[in-house]
């Protein structure tokens, strides 16, 4: 599936913004991108490995809560991830 | 009493217009004087983000420009700052006079952040350790209210329409602040855009370039983040013998604008 990653979480993905991921599910996603690109693993979990309840995470435009993350998910599927807001 | 903190700091020229002072430098200035008031009196904001787990967002604000200061008036401009919370520890209030003239008010919304390198953050009370910092007298209960809704309903039913324009942007780093979301001041910076570029083309709409800004309001719905794509919606009304533009900040998913800004001069 193809991952968008949005402006504030960008700089730990190296800047790529969308991100093509083999996994069988959406919460399967998010951990191999986790391993991708290690900087982003604390960011989008917290120290038990539950997904921060400040990120929201869009398939195919539908918003995804945290018991859903198990959805299905193919390759023509997209996932957005976005930081609501950022407290700096 | 209110604690209040007095201080001048030299003038430089890029603070200015031939106009008058920058309104985004005044919101420079100003966000940097609360944090110099927070500093000395409460609990200073690096502190409140890596001790406190607290960040503050600005979420409404105003500038007021009684009378123009211009660059060759002074060498140094006077700032007198002072701090508050209202609505029982859902928001934190600044005010700063720059000058006699000039004003800046702008209230902000505490998060509570998740401690990630992101600076991910919800919504959220003070907690008790950040309230403790402030004198009585600095914390009032009643929360405030954005004007700018109610200014917009009156803007769009009592003024006439004079022109509307659209002006694309793409948010930069140096537009962002340390968690790569814009500083708030960009949004007047990008209304400033939208504005100059209806006045270039609209002779009627001159006195929105040639003429010193007197008032702005700003409502801060949702950030835009690094290499965010958006545009300003700007839409001119002559209203109460004034020049007004509302300014709709948005997001290329549309819906909802991410700010909304009303600037009024005089005609």
């Amino acid at each position: 599936m193809n991952v968008r990653v949005n402006g504030a979480l960008l700089r730990f993905t190296d800047y790529r913004r969308e991100i093509h991921v083999a996994a069988p599910t959406v919460g399967a996603a998010l951990d191999r991108l986790a391993d991708e690109y290690q900087p982003l693993r604390p960011v989008l979990f917290d120290r038990l490995g539950r997904l921060r309840a400040t990120h929201k995470i869009f398939l195919n435009g539908e918003q995804l809560e945290a018991e859903q993350l198990g959805t299905p998910a193919g390759d023509a599927d997209s996932v957005d991830l976005l930081l609501a807001i950022s407290g700096g | 009493m209110a604690r209040w903190d007095v201080y001048e700091i030299p003038v430089d020229t890029g603070l200015f217009t031939p106009l008058g002072l920058q309104p985004s430098a005044v919101c420079r200035l100003g966000f940097n004087a609360a944090g110099s008031w927070l500093k000395e009196h409460a609990i200073s904001h690096r502190t409140l983000i890596a001790g406190h787990h607290t960040g503050f967002v600005v979420w409404s604000a105003q500038l007021n420009f009684d009378k123009p200061v211009c660059y060759l008036d002074a060498d140094s401009l006077e700032l007198r700052v002072t701090g508050r919370v209202r609505g029982a520890g859902t928001q934190f209030e600044c005010e700063v006079a720059i000058g006699e003239a000039t004003r800046m008010w702008a209230c902000c919304v505490p998060l509570r952040l998740d401690g990630d390198p992101a600076l991910s953050g919800t919504a959220a009370r003070m907690g008790a350790d950040v309230l403790a910092a402030f004198l009585p007298d600095e914390v009032d209960p009643r929360p405030h209210l954005s004007p700018v809704p109610q200014l917009c309903a009156e803007v769009e039913s009592d003024g006439r329409v004079l022109a509307q324009g659209r002006t694309q942007f793409v948010v930069h780093r140096h537009q962002c602040e340390v968690a790569d979301q814009w500083f708030w001041p960009e949004a007047v910076s990008l209304v400033s855009c939208g504005r100059e570029e209806l006045a270039r083309s609209h002779v009627g709409l001159r006195s929105g370039i040639a003429t010193p800004l007197r008032r702005i309001d700003l409502l801060y719905n949702r950030p835009f983040f690094l290499f965010d794509e958006g545009a300003v919606v700007s839409t001119a009304y002559s209203w109460r013998e004034r020049l007004v533009f509302v300014h709709n900040l948005q997001g290329i998913e549309g819906g909802r604008p991410r700010a909304i800004a009303v600037e009024q001069f005089d005609r």
